[in-house]
């Protein structure tokens, strides 16, 4: 039976149920809540809880114990995220993977607490020095934070690659019912990682094999996109929203065919790589899509404008609704699209 | 349904939404709970949202509320977000008398705080709001919400408690 | 009678450092220390960034290179994963007392039970020879072109002297190799501090100063003579906390 769960326990828990067997951290609200439930939880089950001194040595950590094929994790929010960037890059060079989380708060340097979407670009492209990406899911509940971190280590196991969850604030204070799958644990040898005896690591920044990190790439966009879409198929207006957004947004597509306005939805549930496939269920009579993100700038519009151009036949215009610090509202939404239909709404590509 | 518990810390303005979702949850509902944290805490301000319904909720946060529990004066800036004709529970210990509410609004108002002590539970205020309000707007039989009262109280492995809590809830219920 | 010397396993000849270099004679002795364990099969080293670099072509076992100043939380992830191997950072003074001051002291607060090797070669010698926080008063480096500015720049740092006075710190130690009386007695303090790992003691840091010619602008003779006079009166060697008996 479902019990009420917040989401920053319920991810730890998860994360526990997918075998991690090692987490490092820092403290940082609103994502603070992850390592001390871990602090508890994992010396009860003979695993390793470790604070450290800051956000590097904690990555550095995480990059060590997966060398030898720990499951390990690491969380943050944004301003510590940043600070993690260079030991993403290295657990990349290393072709190491790791469950990174991420629980965003809004805006640069020090920000503030609200919930946001602000590191969606910083996520999504790497973040750190030279040529990589990270896998990165945008859960909208916190069940689907679960299911999805309960896969984090498989996936980024079968890639050798990081796997982020990218969180929110709100999604991480709140709660909600939550079902647990049962334990697991990845028993078998990875082939290798670092075991003492020196065989062969298969580094991925190794410059004798070029065009390898754009395999890598390739074979992640062929077979790692995923989406879930709401009434696309003959909607005037498409909305595209990830993570907390993408729920009013859905609400607002409801109101909107009650209006006799036909919206849809596409939400991303990869952020990277991202759902170019999803948008080829748009149909040709589209009159515009609609990015509804908690940001101030517009950042996911320009993924959006990317899918559109490349799915899309003709010019459709790509409008973009950011609702800054905040999750936008859905009476927000329904009036913004109002707000195309009169023309007062200009798009953004 | 959505619903906001609004009050200072140490109203239980967090617990009190929490007993509403699990008694949603019970009800077989999709429920949100969320919570004020970080700068909106700030000045002693506490609120939870909780949000029930049959099919997918939306945002966790304030959007358009049917209810709103006033535990103190500066609650009713929720109001705001407020549906015409929809409820406030208004904490007459905390909130006077000629607080301005708008009539748009149907108002009950409780003496949460003076029923409480009259169940010998002082802290319990905030169950006594939930009686009130379980009554007033009919969200879930009686027997029901007692039930689900006692059982988390019960898996906090405060049973000691569900008796004198049980009191609260039923002050609140029978003034309204 | 004569003594017949065979080169460790662990250490390719030659190695990838400048002539006269001492980097070269310290890998050698922790080499045969994991070899006299017999962990030759068991050793993870984790690299600093610096010269230590050079190591990924010359040592014969299994290395990770980690980013600048992070090998102590590198070699403590390490030890968490492999609690049964034997864990060793190897970096160099600007690697763990500059940019990785914080980690290293960290992990020896901590006590992480892991074996740290530090090469004091007073300046940042990969880069090309720029002042460390070890840099000697007066010293010419590039980035301290009319010699080290104390006034300015502080005093050289004694991290050993700090990392011992933490009361949860297996051992720490100073050598040299800048005389063969010194190299002897380092060999011992390397023993203990791999000792200290495999006995589960905690933290071992052992501090090596070590010539730098290339950089120092001097001949070997003249750099040992240097050391003797300018850089062990002021970094003493010996063991600054010894292990529990």
């Amino acid at each position: 039976m479902k019990k009420m769960w917040k989401g920053n326990h319920a991810i730890a828990e998860a994360a526990m149920r997918a075998g991690c067997e090692f987490y490092a951290g820092y403290p940082i609200t609103p994502q603070t809540e992850v390592g001390e439930y871990l602090s508890s939880r994992m010396p009860e089950l003979g695993r390793r809880f470790l604070q450290a001194e800051n956000e590097m040595s904690a990555i550095y950590m995480i990059f060590g114990a997966y060398a030898c094929g720990m499951r390990s994790m690491t969380s943050s929010s944004g301003p510590g995220f940043s600070l993690k960037q260079e030991g993403i890059a290295y657990l990349c060079a290393n072709n190491f993977p790791s469950v990174l989380v991420n629980v965003q708060r809004w805006g640069p340097g020090l920000g503030t607490l609200d919930s946001s979407q602000t590191d969606y670009l910083r996520d999504t492209r790497g973040g750190g020095n030279g040529d990589y990406r990270v896998i990165v899911y945008a859960p909208n509940s916190i069940q689907e934070t679960v299911d999805l971190m309960y896969n984090a280590f498989d996936v980024a196991e079968k890639y050798r690659n990081p796997v982020e969850i990218l969180s929110e604030a709100a999604l991480g204070q709140m709660m909600e019912p939550v079902e647990f799958p049962p334990f697991k644990e990845r028993k078998e040898d990875l082939g290798w990682t670092f075991d003492g005896t020196d065989r062969p690591h298969g580094r991925i920044d190794n410059p004798g094999k070029p065009g390898a990190l754009r395999a890598k790439v390739e074979a992640i966009m062929a077979n790692e996109q995923r989406w879930e879409n709401y009434m696309v198929e003959d909607a005037d207006y498409v909305f595209v929203a990830f993570g907390l957004p993408s729920r009013t947004s859905r609400n607002a597509v409801d109101l909107l065919r009650e209006q006799g306005i036909k919206a849809g939805l596409i939400r991303p549930i990869t952020v990277w790589p991202f759902p170019f496939d999803a948008f080829k269920e748009i149909p040709g009579t589209v009159k515009g899509i609609i990015s509804v993100e908690s940001t101030d700038a517009g950042q996911l519009v320009e993924d959006v404008a990317l899918a559109t151009k490349r799915m899309c036949r003709g010019n459709v215009p790509v409008y973009g609704l950011f609702s800054g610090q905040k999750i936008p509202k859905t009476k927000e939404i329904v009036t913004y699209v109002n707000g195309i239909l009169s023309g007062e709404n200009k798009e953004v590509f | 349904m959505e619903v906001v518990f609004a009050g200072f810390g140490g109203q239980g303005v967090l617990t009190a939404g929490l007993i509403l979702a699990e008694m949603a949850l019970e009800d077989g509902k999709n429920v949100t709970w969320m919570p004020a944290y970080g700068p909106t805490m700030r000045g002693g301000k506490a609120y939870s949202v909780v949000k029930y319904a049959d099919g997918m909720i939306g945002g966790p946060d304030m959007e358009e509320l049917d209810i709103l529990v006033a535990m103190n004066e500066p609650s009713l800036e929720y109001a705001a977000y407020l549906k015409d004709g929809g409820v406030i529970i208004v904490n007459t210990n905390n909130v006077s008398e000629d607080a301005k509410i708008d009539s748009r609004f149907e108002v009950v108002r409780v003496p949460c705080l003076t029923l409480a002590q009259k169940a010998s539970n002082p802290k319990a205020a905030n169950i006594v709001a939930i009686g009130a309000m379980i009554k007033k707007c009919g969200l879930f039989p009686e027997e029901r919400a007692k039930e689900v009262l006692r059982q988390i109280f019960v898996n906090k492995g405060k049973e000691k408690y569900t008796a004198m809590n049980e009191a609260a809830f039923m002050e609140g219920y029978q003034a309204v | 009678m004569a003594v017949v010397k065979t080169t460790p396993t662990m250490v390719s000849i030659p190695n990838h450092f400048c002539p006269g270099c001492g980097h070269g004679i310290l890998n050698r002795l922790i080499a045969e220390v994991i070899q006299e364990k017999g962990y030759e099969k068991k050793t993870i080293l984790t690299l600093g960034v610096g010269c230590s670099c050079n190591m990924n072509g010359s040592w014969n076992g299994d290395k990770i290179q980690t980013a600048h100043g992070r090998a102590a939380s590198t070699a403590t992830g390490v030890k968490v994963a492999r609690p049964d191997l034997l864990s060793i950072a190897y970096q160099g003074d600007g690697d763990a007392y500059v940019i990785g001051l914080a980690e290293t002291l960290n992990a020896a607060y901590r006590s992480e039970p892991i074996t740290v090797f530090v090469i004091n070669n007073n300046n940042f010698a990969m880069t090309g020879g720029q002042m460390s926080w070890t840099t000697m008063p007066g010293q010419v480096t590039t980035t301290s072109a009319h010699g080290r500015d104390t006034s300015l720049t502080g005093m050289p740092i004694r991290v050993p002297e700090i990392a011992a006075t933490f009361p949860d710190v297996a051992y720490v130690a100073r050598g040299s190799v800048h005389s063969a009386k010194e190299i002897n007695r380092l060999k011992g303090y390397v023993r203990n501090a791999i000792e200290a790992q495999l006995n589960g003691e905690g933290y071992a840091l052992v501090e090596v100063l070590c010539q730098c010619p290339t950089n120092w602008g001097m001949s070997v003779e003249k750099s040992i003579q240097w050391m003797e006079k300018e850089v062990v009166p002021y970094y003493e060697l010996g063991e600054l906390k010894g292990r529990r008996k």
